[in-house]
């Protein structure tokens, strides 16, 4: 049981760690703000999330599986919350640049 | 981990020259809050969580949000390059501190004599983490006089009166997010202050923490800060420094020496301390990015 959950926390941080990875290869090759940002706000949140139950699974207590679930959703509520507001400022900045040229 | 600790040192540096060569002001702060978490990071190898805490919180989150807010208001930096001599005279003096760091830490050798004596004693301390014990026992004089520049700091930013920034309303996601942020900030600052007493935490990392989740609450125009009673705030802001000057002459009556807990009340004197130090913290930070005072 204990071998099997070893190997289940490595196999589930390697997930995470690849959503992080294809996360920032986004912000590095896609052409502009709003899609950077729909690929940062996603791949990072399921690559966090990912990597914390694989932490989970390693740190096999129950004090520990909690403070780790409250990281990722922190890490997931302050995600979202930025990714919206980079995303409604660049929109109105855009907005209001149309309007007075 | 010897090839992460390399990266990990690199990833500082490349972020700090981010920070200072950026031609944006954005990207520099952003660059600089980086590098804050990076030596968090650091700070954690090195076996240092307690200022891996505070670096993060105050350091890098704080910091990071006061000079976020002071970007867009600064004007534009010069864009014609230093003279040459400034830059020689930059790197000679960089390279100077640079090496008499080195040179003190290799010459004072592996193995600093504080440690083992503040392992000795910590026991006697009230609590069991060495960091609060020095901090709030054996060197609590230190302490205080730091509480004392924070608020001879938030002093200085009052009597300049900066302009406030204007609060816009950041849209519909920022309520929602305040409302779940902010009870968990107040939960993991009073966690952090309890912790404090046998574990890294304590009040500096609990006030920043506390900070935060107001300002978020600031930042979502629910609240406006004006309304939140300034003078309030700014009584907070010394309540710790004057409960900390009470409990060094209250300990100076009760055992005839400044700071010198009575024996065996250690510990509820010092998270009295830590508690009236947190929200001291907490407000003196809110103070310093919501503007102490109104501008005439």
């Amino acid at each position: 049981m204990t071998e099997l959950l070893h190997f289940a926390g490595i196999g589930l941080m390697i997930a995470g760690t690849a959503f992080l990875a294809m996360a920032a290869l986004g912000v590095w090759r896609l052409p502009d703000l709003l899609s950077r940002l729909h690929v940062l706000t996603k791949a990072d949140t399921a690559g966090v999330a990912l990597i914390a139950l694989g932490a989970a699974c390693l740190a096999q207590s129950f004090a520990a599986t909690l403070s780790l679930l409250l990281c990722t959703l922190l890490v997931a509520l302050s995600g979202a919350t930025t990714g919206h507001l980079i995303a409604r400022d660049h929109v109105e900045s855009a907005s209001s640049q149309e309007e007075s040229p | 981990m010897m090839v992460f600790d390399a990266v990990l040192a690199a990833a500082c540096l490349v972020a700090a020259a981010m920070a200072l060569f950026a031609r944006d002001r954005i990207a520099a702060v952003a660059a600089f809050l980086v590098m804050g978490l990076l030596i968090a990071l650091a700070w954690l190898r090195l076996g240092a969580p307690d200022v891996a805490l505070a670096e993060a919180a105050i350091g890098a989150g704080l910091t990071g949000a006061l000079l976020l807010r002071s970007a867009h208001r600064i004007p534009a930096a010069p864009t014609k390059p230093l003279p040459s001599a400034q830059w020689l005279g930059a790197g000679v003096l960089s390279v100077a501190v640079g090496g008499a760091i080195v040179w003190t830490s290799m010459s004072i050798g592996a193995a600093p004599a504080y440690p083992p004596l503040v392992a000795v004693a910590v026991p006697e301390s009230g609590v069991e983490n060495p960091v609060t014990a020095v901090l709030l026992n054996f060197r609590a004089w230190d302490t205080l006089l730091e509480i004392a520049v924070l608020f001879a700091a938030l002093a200085v930013v009052a009597v300049v009166k900066p302009v406030r920034p204007r609060i816009a309303p950041l849209g519909p996601l920022m309520l929602p997010f305040a409302r779940v942020v902010l009870p968990l900030t107040i939960l993991l600052a009073g966690h952090l202050l309890w912790q404090g007493g046998h574990a890294p935490g304590g009040a500096f990392q609990a006030g920043a923490v506390l900070a935060g989740g107001a300002i978020a609450l600031g930042l979502s125009g629910a609240v406006r800060p004006i309304r939140w009673g300034r003078a309030g705030l700014a009584w907070l802001s010394i309540l710790g420094l004057a409960a900390f000057a009470v409990a060094a002459l209250a300990a100076e009556l009760l055992t005839g020496a400044l700071l010198g807990y009575p024996a065996g009340a250690a510990k509820a004197w010092i998270i009295a301390i830590e508690s009236a130090l947190t929200l001291s913290i907490a407000a003196t930070l809110l103070l310093l990015f919501f503007g102490p005072a109104e501008r005439h």
